[in-house]
């Protein structure tokens, strides 16, 4: 069976660093180990956990089906996507063999999702066992209701209709720019550079996953919580969010820039103030917004202010650390 | 008027550059006088973007010097930079600035007080007015090449670094910047360095070109010798093969 898009997979597999795959394997041996231990060590809380889980193996098979099926479904409309515009789209491959070849790709999270649960499993029954915990039989019955939905929420994926391909336009679509006049004079200056990582911020916000990250937070309110709060809360988010971003995009401008000026007589500290001022006025202008946000949600007008202070401080802080440590200079030869 | 310099626009000599282990670049020495346009031909990884970056400073050689108007790029890089312009990859200008811009700051790193009335002039006839508030990751890949080499030509500097500048541009605009430029360096008495694999330039605008070849320098044609081979109607592709001494 030829089959083009697995054979690239594997090469791409092979073709990764030795170091980068022993390291790999021992985060993996370490993780397994530390699991191991943990179950081990709290074999008793452990044996009462899968009696719990046992109880509510419908549930869990339920929440594993449906987390089965979002994540089959996603990955088959974004895999068909990046299939079309691929290298190997031209390639003849019999049609039978492009469909198995389809399925394994698509259900991959699924497939991966089993073999992490058996491994899992087996492994804790290995340790009850060797415990005398005992609880094979409610383990197993936990391993086959949550793999159970799995695989049914793999199938009822194909069930579920292909959302429109995202096409993501240009970020800039998303940045606010005012227009200047077409007979405005070009103006020398460094003064630009400044409103590239706040634009850069702009453009990664985009709207679904504000959408997204706005549900999210909603989710987590506990009950009875009010309009008014609930606002609040979000809005704290959104300055928290919105400094993470600006950090990144902070970090990710310096590297640009100081490769694309890297050929001008200009030094990069000048660079760097013009790139970085206006984004330490902005997380002094977050720190602000957060400390007058705070009382509203019962903080005292002193700590709210201390939080403020904090929070542009350390935003401040960490910008210029993650340029120094991040920022790419011009490349050298050791 | 020229106000060029009296030596050599750009001067290298026993250039030595790689990435890491690899050496790309071996013993590099390569000498522009003014007017000179000189072409830098060669295969796919023979290193002619490492040259380019060495000599605009994107990367630190491991051996030589490079001066460029008599200002050594290691020593008194502030001074060098003043005279070099460069055109870099398309892909490689912020996308979230405008074009006016990213014009702004290559100025004001330059210390100047206004853009040159013929550089305007000049995106006037490439037709590139119209993109001015544009931002770049909204232009299509030959308007942001017409914007690399605007960028390369502010502050007229002496020494215009360009790499692979035709690629993308349609004909009208490739003819308007291969006579502007040509108009310049002999104007200006400066020297351009162009990284091609067009022909067509060595053929009709170069005065000198050369071949590099697994890093080294393998074959120079000196103005006299471009020169014949126009006047003699001889196909430079040919001339190129049997320098190189494939069949």
């Amino acid at each position: 069976m030829f089959a083009p898009r697995l054979m690239t997979a594997r090469l791409i597999r092979r073709n990764v660093n030795t170091r980068a795959k022993a390291r790999r394997r021992i985060a993996a041996a370490a993780a397994f180990g530390l699991i191991i231990a943990i179950v081990w060590a709290q074999r008793a809380g452990v044996a009462q956990a899968i009696d719990w889980l046992r109880l509510h193996g419908p549930l869990w098979g339920g929440l594993a089906a449906v987390a089965s099926a979002i994540q089959v479904a996603r990955r088959r409309v974004l895999k068909r996507a990046e299939f079309a515009g691929s290298w190997l789209a031209a390639v003849p491959v019999r049609s039978s063999t492009a469909r198995r070849e389809a399925l394994l790709i698509e259900t991959l999270p699924a497939t991966a999702a089993l073999a992490a649960m058996t491994v899992l499993a087996s492994s804790c029954g290995v340790v009850l066992a060797f415990a005398h915990a005992g609880r094979s039989g409610a383990l197993f019955s936990v391993w086959a209701a949550a793999s159970a939905g799995i695989a049914i929420g793999a199938l009822v994926s194909y069930a579920i209709p292909a959302p429109k391909p995202v096409d993501l336009p240009p970020g800039s679509r998303y940045v606010p720019h005012s227009k200047v006049q077409r007979a405005a004079e070009i103006r020398p200056s460094l003064a630009a550079l400044g409103a590239w990582p706040v634009r850069q911020m702009f453009a990664w916000a985009q709207p679904k996953m504000v959408a997204r990250a706005t549900i999210l937070i909603l989710v987590m309110m506990p009950l009875g919580t009010t309009a008014d709060v609930a606002m609040v809360v979000i809005a704290v988010f959104a300055v928290s969010g919105g400094l993470i971003l600006l950090w990144m995009a902070a970090v990710s401008a310096s590297r640009w820039v100081r490769r694309w000026m890297a050929p001008l007589p200009v030094h990069a500290g000048a660079v760097m103030r013009a790139l970085l001022l206006p984004t330490f006025g902005v997380m002094a202008g977050a720190g602000a917004v957060e400390a007058a946000l705070l009382p509203a949600l019962g903080v005292s007008y002193r700590v709210s202010a201390g939080a403020g202070i904090v929070t542009a401080f350390v935003g401040c802080l960490a910008t210029l650390g993650g340029v120094q440590l991040w920022g790419a200079w011009p490349r050298q030869v050791p | 008027m020229s106000s060029g310099v009296s030596g050599a626009v750009l001067e290298m000599r026993g250039l030595r550059a790689g990435y890491g282990p690899r050496t790309v670049l071996e013993n590099i020495s390569l000498s522009l006088a003014a007017g000179d346009w000189f072409v830098l031909l060669g295969p796919n990884g023979c290193g002619k973007s490492t040259l380019l970056d060495c000599v605009v400073g994107r990367l630190k050689p491991s051996g030589g010097d490079i001066c460029i108007a008599g200002h050594s790029l290691a020593k008194n890089s502030y001074e060098a930079k003043l005279q070099l312009g460069y055109g870099c990859a398309p892909d490689a200008l912020p996308a979230l600035l405008t074009s006016r811009q990213c014009l702004e700051v290559h100025a004001g790193a330059k210390g100047l007080a206004a853009i040159g009335d013929d550089l305007l002039a000049l995106a006037e006839r490439l037709r590139f007015t119209p993109y001015l508030e544009s931002f770049v990751d909204t232009l299509s890949l030959g308007t942001r090449q017409k914007l690399a080499v605007l960028l390369a030509l502010v502050g007229d500097p002496l020494l215009i670094v360009l790499d692979e500048a035709f690629n993308g541009l349609d004909p009208a605009s490739a003819l308007v910047l291969k006579r502007h430029l040509r108009a310049r360096i002999e104007r200006r008495g400066g020297a351009l360095l162009l990284a091609t694999h067009s022909l067509d330039i060595v053929e009709h605008y170069a005065d000198r070109a050369a071949v590099l070849i697994d890093g080294k320098l393998k074959h120079e044609w000196p103005k006299s010798e471009l020169q014949q081979l126009r006047a003699g109607g001889a196909d430079f592709e040919a001339a190129l093969t049997e320098a190189i001494g494939e069949t």
